[in-house]
């Protein structure tokens, strides 16, 4: 918490106000955006995490100023963007292509925006070298763009928008075309260069571990709206929705019965032949719920003896995946098919196909949310 | 996928905005083509329209359905276009087939020659083919013994049909290595023969660029001057009876009225052209080959399939032979013996003078298209949003009018001073007596002629460009003219100098606009071959054309040179569109 807390006094914060996008007239109309409402705080890195086509993109190009809002503003402390072009805004933005210009060398395409921004060329050299340094980049500084791989040419768009000192970061999936193992890598080392520089960051992603893994917060989008704003352990622990829940890490949705408030935060819930205490959101009460259980949550043990049924929490084991750290198990019980993980599993204990197995998980790892009415 | 959703995708495609408001520079850039446009191009053609309602022009419209002769002359233009049309369609098909699905020795000299007739002067093919195929001709009187009539449609057909295919060979060309050959695999793979394969799978594919094809060839041959001059006899056409209107007896709306007639045909298939491109660019063939293209590896048909493009590749290079030996012959045909005689003529009298003239005008004019059709080709994909579908018309119009119209019209609007109320806003710039003896209305018309490859060859280019890379130039601070200039222009020079090296042989070899606007201070080296032909020194002319396509593959050669020199690796991921 600390982390987004800390004192950035020389970052920017960063409004949208009922930001809409509409595409097209008459019958082709596609809202991209629908009234969008979100602050971003002082150095802060926010994701914009959602399926395709869920308006996060359009949100980006829209606070970067290559779309024109249809409704809506955005402010940048406090000022509005909404009258000025992209070259006028004081962000950078790395694109899920780079865009690196292919004429021009490493140096060059890093020089580019201070030359423009008519720098004395004596600084332009200083401010390029620093850059290049701090991305490891001096080695490459005379190499062209397509001369570089992935990463590097990844580093080098990173350092191209770090080099203008903008007051806003902007990434359009920018780690799309790495493969995983780089993927890791780079973000971590995009989240180094954001924390010590301390600028606020937007990074638009469909990646869940992505977001996870490299945010301050996460903003869910779906349909053109925001779904969900939250800490990464928010979002996942916590998630204010089906489609949330769904979107992130594997769920198992129990269908519960009889509803009733319990002490504050929990519900009492009757589930699988048991009525146990669990944390609700605060709709569940008021509206259909259904119980989140997160495959890790779940215990898994084998049966033995007569008592075969499948029934309460015993089911029969359809599938068994062993990963090596963890066994993910796919169990038929009378709700349906629950996935559950074993991790650190013990050989002997590892339950088979067509075995049965008795199935637990601790309330307090389940989240009671409302069922998706959508 | 429905194809309400996919229309609906589609517009939103198309709608995506690139940026929201143009600078000064970009709008400067934009008011001065739309200027310019409008100048060389519109104007001219409002003029023809209002001379052709005067008086004789109207006469002639009324003639359209009154009087015969003028009936027959529409009627032997859409023969020649429909005949040329269809012969130079088969022709540059074989060839375009030849090069993707047959392997073969040569093939890379088969596709120089079949590309040299677009750089090749009119009168070249003309005259070669009656030195060899002529009532007096090399081949059919002295070795077979025939004295054929070529004059008039059978001479006009193998000229134009010559001429003319290498446009219907480019477009059918590109539109067969566009074509995935996972479909050919798909096809094969569910059991279709390759006979099977081409008449279900790759013909059917192929009909809108057999099309279009026609249409252009249509639009090309109807319209030609030269050779109706030439090689026409009494197969009057259209643009020769414009010609003879306004050269011979001084009717300038008759004129105007002939050429406004061979405008229709040629506007209806530029609406149509731009209508199927349209559609076609919605079918998109995938851009990544997801196969390996294969050959045609039995014998037999490769023989045949063969038969076609190695005959016209023989005959253009017999002609050229002609061409070239010709020129150092004393008189082809009649006396062989080898003279520079006809060089010697042309160097001592007006020729040099032509020959120096002739290439300034159109190295002037080479430059000025070339960044008149980039800079029009840049607003139409980068930055205009409303409006842009029109500047890419007025940006085509000057190559879809056919030259005569054009010609016309420069003639009639720029042969005065252009006043608005008393103010003189322009002053004469064509004919005699107008400033640099007439250079400006000729440079002008080799520019509006040529600007629309470069802006075609720019607009291509553009498209294979990420937009991104004009974004990211923006979101770096740039403004949208420096983003052109820094970013756009050098990415797409290679683009540019084709468009240029193209201009410039267009410029040279043009004849039907720049006849009705030649002054004796501006002589042009393809009105000086009309003069040499039409005088029977078939030798002087071969040696004029000989000249011309020596100074035209020199000066693409030094453009080629400087591509090279310096490389620009666009070929690369990261500019390819994600």
């Amino acid at each position: 918490m600390d982390q987004i807390m800390k004192d950035s006094s020389s970052s920017s914060n960063l409004q949208l106000r009922n930001l809409s996008k509409v595409f097209g007239q008459g019958n082709g109309k596609v809202t991209a955006v629908d009234s969008i409402n979100l602050d971003i705080n002082p150095g802060e890195f926010i994701t914009f995490l959602g399926p395709s086509g869920c308006g996060k993109t359009t949100t980006l190009r829209m606070i970067a100023g290559f779309e024109t809002p249809t409704a809506g503003s955005i402010m940048l402390d406090g000022q509005d963007m909404s009258a000025l072009t992209p070259d006028k805004r004081p962000m950078g933005m790395v694109f899920q292509s780079y865009a690196l210009f292919p004429h021009m060398s490493v140096y060059e395409n890093v020089a580019y925006g201070p030359k423009t921004k008519k720098m004395p060329s004596a600084q332009v050299k200083t401010e390029v070298e620093a850059v290049l340094d701090s991305m490891s980049l001096t080695a490459l500084a005379n190499r062209s763009p397509n001369q570089l791989s992935g990463g590097q040419q990844q580093r080098v768009a990173l350092a191209r928008a770090m080099v203008m000192r903008p007051r806003v970061l902007l990434f359009d999936e920018p780690l799309s075309n790495l493969d995983a193992k780089l993927r890791a890598q780079m973000r971590i080392e995009i989240r180094e260069v954001q924390q010590r520089l301390g600028i606020t960051s937007i990074f638009v992603t469909h990646d869940q571990d992505e977001a996870m893994s490299i945010s301050d917060r996460i903003v869910v989008m779906r349909n053109s709206k925001i779904e969900q704003v939250g800490l990464p352990a928010e979002i996942y622990l916590r998630p204010a929705s089906v489609f949330v829940a769904d979107f992130i890490g594997i769920s198992n949705f129990l269908e519960v019965a009889s509803v009733e408030a319990s002490s504050a935060g929990l519900a009492k819930v009757a589930v699988l032949g048991k009525e146990i205490d669990v944390p609700a959101h605060e709709d569940a009460l008021t509206t259909k719920s259904i119980l989140l259980v997160r495959p890790e949550s779940i215990r898994v043990k084998r049966v033995q003896g007569s008592n075969q049924t499948i029934a309460g929490t015993q089911g029969r084991v359809k599938q068994v995946v062993f990963y090596g750290e963890h066994v993910e198990y796919r169990i038929e019980t009378e709700l349906g098919i629950i996935i559950a993980v074993a991790s650190d599993p013990i050989f002997e204990e590892i339950v088979k196909v067509g075995e049965f197995a008795e199935f637990s998980f601790d309330p307090m790892r389940s989240w009671l949310l409302p069922a998706d009415t959508h | 996928m429905s194809s309400a959703v996919l229309e609906k995708e589609n517009a939103v495609a198309l709608k995506k905005p690139k940026e929201i408001k143009l600078d000064i520079g970009t709008k400067t850039a934009l008011i001065i083509s739309v200027l310019l446009l409008l100048l060389m191009v519109v104007f001219p053609l409002l003029n023809i329209l209002t001379r052709a309602s005067e008086g004789t022009g109207l006469e002639v419209f009324s003639n359209v359905l009154k009087s015969a002769i003028t009936r027959k002359i529409i009627l032997n233009t859409i023969v020649l276009g429909v005949v040329v049309a269809t012969l130079g369609t088969i022709i540059g098909f074989f060839l375009a087939y030849a090069q993707v699905k047959l392997n073969f020795r040569g093939k890379k000299l088969l596709h120089i020659i079949a590309l040299v007739p677009l750089i090749t002067p009119p009168f070249a093919f003309a005259t070669a083919v009656i030195s060899l195929f002529g009532r007096s001709g090399i081949i059919t009187r002295d070795i077979l013994g025939l004295t054929p009539t070529l004059y008039g449609l059978p001479g006009l057909t193998i000229v134009l049909s010559c001429s003319f295919f290498p446009v219907a060979y480019m477009s059918i060309l590109g539109m067969m290595r566009n074509l995935d050959p996972a479909l050919d695999e798909a096809s094969a793979s569910m059991g279709a023969s390759k006979l099977r394969t081409f008449f279900k799978v790759t013909f059917p594919m192929l009909i809108p660029g057999f099309a279009s094809s026609f249409l252009l060839l249509f639009v090309e041959a109807s319209a030609d001057l030269a050779n109706p001059l030439v090689i026409g006899g009494d197969f009057t056409v259209l643009s020769s009876r414009a010609y003879i209107a306004i050269n011979g007896e001084y009717d300038v709306p008759a004129g105007s009225a002939y050429s406004l007639i061979l405008l229709v045909p040629g506007l209806i298939v530029f609406l149509v052209q731009r209508y199927w491109g349209q559609r076609k660019s919605v079918v998109s063939v995938t851009g990544k080959p997801t196969g390996t293209p294969t050959f045609i590896e039995n014998k037999v048909a490769k023989f045949f399939l063969l038969f076609i493009p190695v005959f016209i590749a023989s005959f253009i290079v017999l002609i050229y032979a002609t061409v070239i030996f010709g020129s150092f012959a004393k008189f082809l045909g009649v006396d062989n013996s080898v003279t520079l005689d006809n060089y010697r003529y042309i160097f001592s009298g007006v020729g040099y003078d032509a020959i120096i003239k002739t290439s300034m005008m159109a190295l002037i004019a080479t430059p000025i298209a070339g960044l008149l059709g980039m800079v029009l080709a840049w607003l139409i994909v980068r930055k205009v949003r409303r409006g842009r579908e029109f500047i890419d018309f007025l940006g085509m119009l000057g190559l879809a009018v056919p030259g005569t119209v054009l010609g016309i019209g420069f003639a009639i609007t720029f042969n005065d001073v252009i006043k608005i109320g008393d103010t003189t806003v322009l002053p004469q710039l064509a004919g005699g007596g107008a400033i640099f003896g007439g250079a400006v209305a000729i440079v002008m018309v080799y520019t509006i002629r040529s600007s629309p490859a470069g802006q075609r060859s720019g607009i291509a280019a553009l498209q294979q460009i990420n937009p991104a890379i004009d974004e990211a130039s923006a979101s770096l601070g740039a403004s949208g003219f420096r983003t052109f200039r820094k970013i756009t222009l050098p990415l797409i020079r290679p683009a540019l100098l084709t468009g240029l090296m193209f201009a410039f042989a267009h410029s040279m070899t043009t004849l039907s606009p720049i006849i009705f606007i030649t002054t004796p201070e501006t002589p042009i080296m393809t009105q000086k071959i009309l003069a040499e032909v039409d005088s029977g020194r078939f030798g002087n002319a071969f040696a004029f054309c000989t000249l011309l396509i020596f100074i035209v593959l020199t000066v693409m050669a030094l453009i080629n040179l400087s591509v090279r020199g310096k490389s620009t690796n666009t070929a690369n991921t990261p500019i390819v569109r994600a």
